[in-house]
């Protein structure tokens, strides 16, 4: 057996690729206008709220009209063989939302794609992706770097969507990729897409036939993905400006929670006080009594509780609270040890639903209660 | 009692000298020193010195001379001789001259390169600079990973982990391809067979980066004494390299004991069991207080052994803590902490399987007894290094079993003494091997026209084969990796199959506990359902073995029995490179042949008594595994002299008597080469004798046995000739009980018909 024939035995060979082109002077590049209408509230985003939203600094000059959005589509998930074959931009004018694409038709072609890109970028301040921090910003460093283009063009202020985009709707929707959002949230409805798992193989398809139209739909997939960016973007912004047109508690409320974190301590009550009258009720009552806690202002928690307590509402959380405020705020071990007491008969309430949980916090309000009682002892004696 | 006493009392006791083949005594050797090499740096020498290492060994000064030379190196040295500084050093010095200069350190185990880097940080921390050293492994959490690439001066790895984990990401590891001086590689004589092949191959990916990187790092290579160690470091770098071989580390009087257990049955040619007195022997030295390691073949040996020995020291309470075992398929704290036990002295005996015989530092014992022969002379000789300190003397016992080699070994002492360990073979182009790697060198950088892969053959041809079946494409003049796999994660380096399994201990119901892993190929022998599966002498039954998981699922049990599995082998043939037929018809031929293995079944077997309790069956899916075969067929004129159950015994006996020679006259490890026999054989249709590479793909041991088949055939013959047996044995052709009355002779007279 020869080397040839020896190889067919090892793995079982293909058919004869298709001729690549001959020459290879650009990429291919599309450009397509969308309708200003289409990006409801995209005029609206301002640096404060971007900065609200993400908990990062941005340019002082912040314009909307100076943010890149950015997608790929890509070959694989991982490691130095992995190329974005398809790059796609987009921005805003007060004219409309131009989307432009770079396909590279065959990997030589890869080198002027990065290189329109680099000029797109240079002519814009922020970068706005979904996944792009840990996805495509990486990849196409990896890609400038084999391509051995040594640029920082990549460098700069990055609105992440998608981490802004879990901490509101991971609560409600549980799934938070795009295509979901899109769906779920912004209303959008996308007609014979194609699923991101099909598209390498889409392209190596069209590398063996050098069949074009295999990519229409990636690029048309890409291009939806960009505009939905800035969609999502606008959407997020306002729902941050005017949490009281939410139409959920769930995601007002998980608002509220990625603000506090964001250390928005005002900004984050508010939330929390308009999802006291929807489905998270409950949470957002204990998240706001906490909130004004942590600030010093006490007696608006107190009264928080108070409330809770005389609505029956939190079950035993209210009562713990309420002992915890008395005993060590106001040094009222008697009332602090009734709380205690009356969490007790709450929690003696017999069920058949007993589980761990349940039986940890009976033993620790036991434990205080116990505690606060051998204390009034003490002081009585 | 120390080791000279008990030396002086064994030599007194008649019983035991009676079995005593050799004592041989190897005298102290005292120290060579050298000087400081001119260019260190002058910062080494206080720490070295509050070390209390005042000057070099001369092999450490010539190692270190050499590589600030500019030269790739191989340093050739037994365990305990401060190999380690040969590297240590002039990477340090590097790296104190210049603070972008990069080292790659590589170890064979994960083991090992834990205790490396606590090594080296004790000298960094002495000196009080800001060198940064980093183990990066799978162990490694993804958090220290970031700055392990970015400033890590030193980064310690492993070849899978170079394999999977750096290069194909060799991008986020800029700082380290653009400066990477020193490549180091500890323990070479461990990559050998498809291990090699593939590490040989991962270098040359290496270098391919390096070279796209605009770095030209230097080798720095240590190896255990084997026959070949320039040839293996030459092959597996793929350039040429100065051996330093010089040791001039002391070493204590050594005290070598050849002991060849009593025949108890002299017509069958049976010896008392190997167990048994390994058992008597590690039992005296436990009872006498000498810190000891016993070497055994198998696991399963190594369980039973614990067991004995710890039922030797074991406490009212049932505890016997000063006795372990220590083998693969323990996790890696459970290893560490007997590491540790041994060097505090806080444990008296270990056994152990050849997991051991690497550079894992357990300090020096003063005994070893090497129960049954490990397979090769190098290997023999790294375990009994483990007992043997720089000052006072020490003693390994060589307990032979009645397996033919070790027969061979025990009566041929000065074969073992002076033969020359050894080869360490492999293929770096070994067709499958080499093809794999391919893949992932594209994946990390396309290939253009005329390059080549190290010093591999037909890059073009594979290249374009490649593009054929496209997995590459062949564009502009270069060949880009075009498909959505990560072809890394498709080889594994040290067998063919990928992965393993995990040992799951369901005793406690409701705390399900992983107690080991086990890779692929050794599964169907031991996780078996039924089988009995023993864990630091605990006894477990394996309930379920889920195959496609991946999973053993295991329960503690006490039994008196354990189990031991049949493996079947069936060859069929895919391809004949060269044949030839003699003038009395016998062929001979070379080869690639297709092995597929299945377990069907095993044996119960009692403990000390050892006699069989019964069988049961096991049902596995079959593995398959192309590899390089040589055969020899015999034409129906010879075979018509004989019954048809003659002429099996007599092949079987043939095949046996190739077993015991070919390792030695290959000069390779008993597991690496395979002979079998067929009476009626698929693969020629005449009755075959087959020796095989006991690898995928192989890695040359086929091809040289083909060269060399007269001479093996000729000493496969002078064994059966030379043994003192009338009919068989178990150390020259097999014993009666299984080639039958006139095995023996057969087997001679077609040796003989082979040879002509």
């Amino acid at each position: 057996m020869n080397l040839r024939d020896k190889l067919k035995a090892v793995s079982a060979s293909g058919k004869p690729a298709a001729p690549p082109p001959k020459q290879f002077t650009d990429c291919w590049q599309r450009t397509e206008k969308r309708d200003v209408q289409d990006f409801p509230h995209a005029f609206e985003v301002q640096r404060k709220t971007v900065m609200l939203m993400q908990g990062e600094e941005m340019p002082e000059d912040f314009d909307i009209r100076r943010v890149l959005f950015l997608d790929t589509e890509t070959t694989g998930f991982m490691g130095a063989g992995t190329v974005a074959f398809l790059i796609g931009v987009g921005w805003l004018t007060d004219e409309g939302f131009t989307v432009r694409q770079y396909l590279m038709r065959d990997y030589p072609e890869e080198k002027y794609q990065l290189e329109r890109l680099v000029d797109d970028l240079t002519r814009f301040d922020v970068i706005c992706t979904f996944n792009g921090r840990s996805f495509d910003v990486p990849l196409l460093k990896d890609r400038f770097l084999m391509n051995r283009m040594r640029t920082t063009c990549l460098d700069k202020p990055h609105i992440d969507l998608l981490h802004i985009a879990r901490r509101v709707w991971k609560l409600r929707l549980k799934k938070c990729n795009l295509g979901h959002l899109e769906e779920a949230v912004l209303g959008i409805c996308r007609v014979g897409d194609i699923p991101g798992a099909d598209v390498p193989q889409r392209f190596f398809s069209y590398l063996k036939t050098g069949q074009f139209c295999l990519l229409n739909e990636v690029i048309e997939h890409n291009a939806q993905d960009i505009a939905s960016l800035c969609v999502l973007l606008g959407h997020m912004a306002h729902m941050y400006e005017h949490p009281e047109e939410a139409r959920h508690g769930e995601d007002v409320f998980s608002m509220g929670v990625a603000l506090e974190r964001m250390k928005h301590p005002e900004e984050a009550r508010r939330c929390y006080r308009l999802a006291m009258h929807g489905s998270m009720r409950t949470q957002g009552q204990l998240r706001l009594a906490v909130s004004y806690r942590r600030a010093g202002d006490r007696a608006q928690a107190k009264e928080i509780w108070q409330a809770m307590v005389i609505r029956h509402e939190g079950g035993v959380t209210p009562y713990i609270e309420l002992a915890k405020h008395y005993e060590h705020i106001e040094k009222d071990i008697p009332s602090a040890l009734e709380m205690t007491r009356r969490a007790l008969m709450l929690l003696a309430e017999p069920t058949l639903f007993d589980d761990e949980a349940v039986q940890e916090t009976r033993n620790a309000v036991q434990y205080r209660y116990d505690r606060l009682k051998s204390r009034l002892a003490k002081k009585e004696q | 009692m120390n080791v000279d006493q008990l030396a002086d009392q064994l030599r007194r006791d008649p019983m035991f000298m009676e079995n005593v083949v050799r004592w041989e005594v190897i005298p102290a050797r005292p120290a060579q020193y050298a000087p400081y090499p001119q260019g260190l740096d002058q910062r080494l020498l206080p720490v070295l010195q509050k070390r209390g290492i005042h000057q070099l060994y001369s092999h450490q000064a010539h190692a270190v001379q050499e590589v600030l030379a500019g030269r790739d190196v191989v340093v050739v040295t037994p365990t305990a001789s401060g190999k380690t500084m040969c590297y240590n050093l002039p990477v340090l010095s590097s790296i104190l001259q210049n603070e972008d200069a990069r080292a790659l350190y590589l170890f064979p185990t994960k083991a090992l390169s834990a205790d490396q880097v606590s090594e080296l940080y004790e000298l960094i921390e002495e000196m009080g600079v800001g060198i940064k050293t980093y183990t990066y492994d799978g162990d490694t959490p993804g958090a220290a990973r970031k700055a392990v690439r970015q400033a890590g001066h030193i980064v310690v790895t492993n070849p899978d982990m170079l394999h999977s984990g750096i290069l194909p990401h060799h991008t986020k590891w800029v700082k380290l391809f653009e400066n990477l001086k020193y490549i180091v590689i500890d323990e070479i004589h461990t990559y050998r067979g498809v291990f090699g092949s593939n590490l040989a191959n991962v270098l040359r990916r290496l270098l391919r980066l390096c070279d796209f990187y605009g770095s030209k790092p230097q080798f720095i290579l240590c190896s255990a004494t084997i026959a070949n160690p320039q040839e293996l470091a030459e092959l597996l770098t793929g350039r040429s390299v100065t051996m330093i071989d010089d040791n001039g580390a002391p070493m204590g009087q050594r005290h070598f004991v050849f002991y060849n257990p009593p025949v108890i049955n002299r017509q069958l040619g049976i010896r008392k069991g190997v167990i048994p007195e390994t058992r008597e022997i590690a039992g005296m030295l436990l009872k006498n207080g000498i810190q000891t390691i016993t070497f055994a073949r198998s696991r399963l040996v190594v369980e039973v052994m614990t067991k004995y020995l710890k039922d030797i020291v074991r406490d009212p309470l049932g505890n016997a803590g000063r006795v372990r075992g220590y083998r693969g398929g323990y996790l890696p704290t459970q290893r560490r902490e007997i590491e540790r036990g041994l060097r505090a002295g806080q444990i008296d005996a270990v056994v152990s399987t050849n997991a051991l015989e690497l550079g894992i530092d357990i300090g020096a014992l003063d005994a070893c007894v090497l129960c049954g022969y490990p397979g090769t002379i190098a290997s023999a000789w790294q375990q009994a290094g483990r007992a043997g300190r720089r000052k006072g003397t020490s003693i390994v016992f060589y307990v032979a079993s009645s397996a033919a080699i070790d027969q061979y070994i025990v009566s041929h002492p000065d074969y073992f003494l002076h033969q020359s360990p050894e080869n360490a073979l492999l293929n770096p182009d070994n067709l499958y091997i080499l093809l794999s790697h391919f893949k992932c060198a594209a994946f990390e950088l396309p290939f253009e026209d005329g390059d080549s892969f190290g010093n591999a053959p037909g890059t073009e041809e594979l290249l374009d084969y490649l593009d054929e079946s496209h997995i590459l494409r062949h564009v502009d003049g270069r060949y880009h990796w075009s498909s959505e796999d990560f072809p890394a994660s498709e080889i594994s380096l040290r067998s063919a199959a990928s992965e393993n399994f995990v040992i799951i201990d369901i005793t406690d119901p409701a705390h399900h506990r992983v107690i080991g892993e086990m890779d692929r190929y050794t599964v169907p022998m031991l996780l078996h359902e039924n089988a009995i599966y023993m864990h630091e002498a605990q006894q477990y039954q394996v309930e379920k073995l889920d195959f496609d998981a991946c999973k053993a699922f295991i329960r503690q049990v006490d039994t008196g029995y354990y189990t031991d599995a049949n493996l079947n082998i069936s060859l069929s043939l895919l391809d004949i490179e060269k044949q030839d037929e003699a003038e009395n018809g016998v062929g001979r031929a070379l080869g690639e042949v297709k092995v597929t293995t299945l377990v069907t079944m095993f044996k119960k077997i009692r403990f000390d008594t050892h006699e069989n309790l019964g069988f049961g069956h096991v049902r596995l899916p079959e593995m398959d595994m192309h590899t390089t075969a040589m055969w020899w067929t015999l034409p129906e004129s010879i075979c018509a002299r004989y019954e048809n159950d003659e002429l099996k015994n007599g092949m079987l006996a043939v095949a046996n008597l190739l077993r015991i020679v070919a390792p030695l006259y290959l000069m390779c490890a008993p597991q690496d080469v395979a002979v079998q026999y067929q009476v009626k054989s698929p693969m020629t249709d005449k009755p075959t004798v087959i020796l095989y590479d006991n690898c995928p793909g192989g890695v040359g041991l086929a091809h040289k046995a083909y060269g060399m088949q007269q001479m093996l055939l000729e000493k496969a013959l002078q064994i059966a000739q030379d043994c003192t047996c009338s009919q068989g044995c178990p150390s020259c052709a097999g014993p009666i009980g299984e080639i039958g009355e006139n095995g023996k002779k057969t087997a001679m007279a077609l040796l003989k018909e082979l040879i002509r």
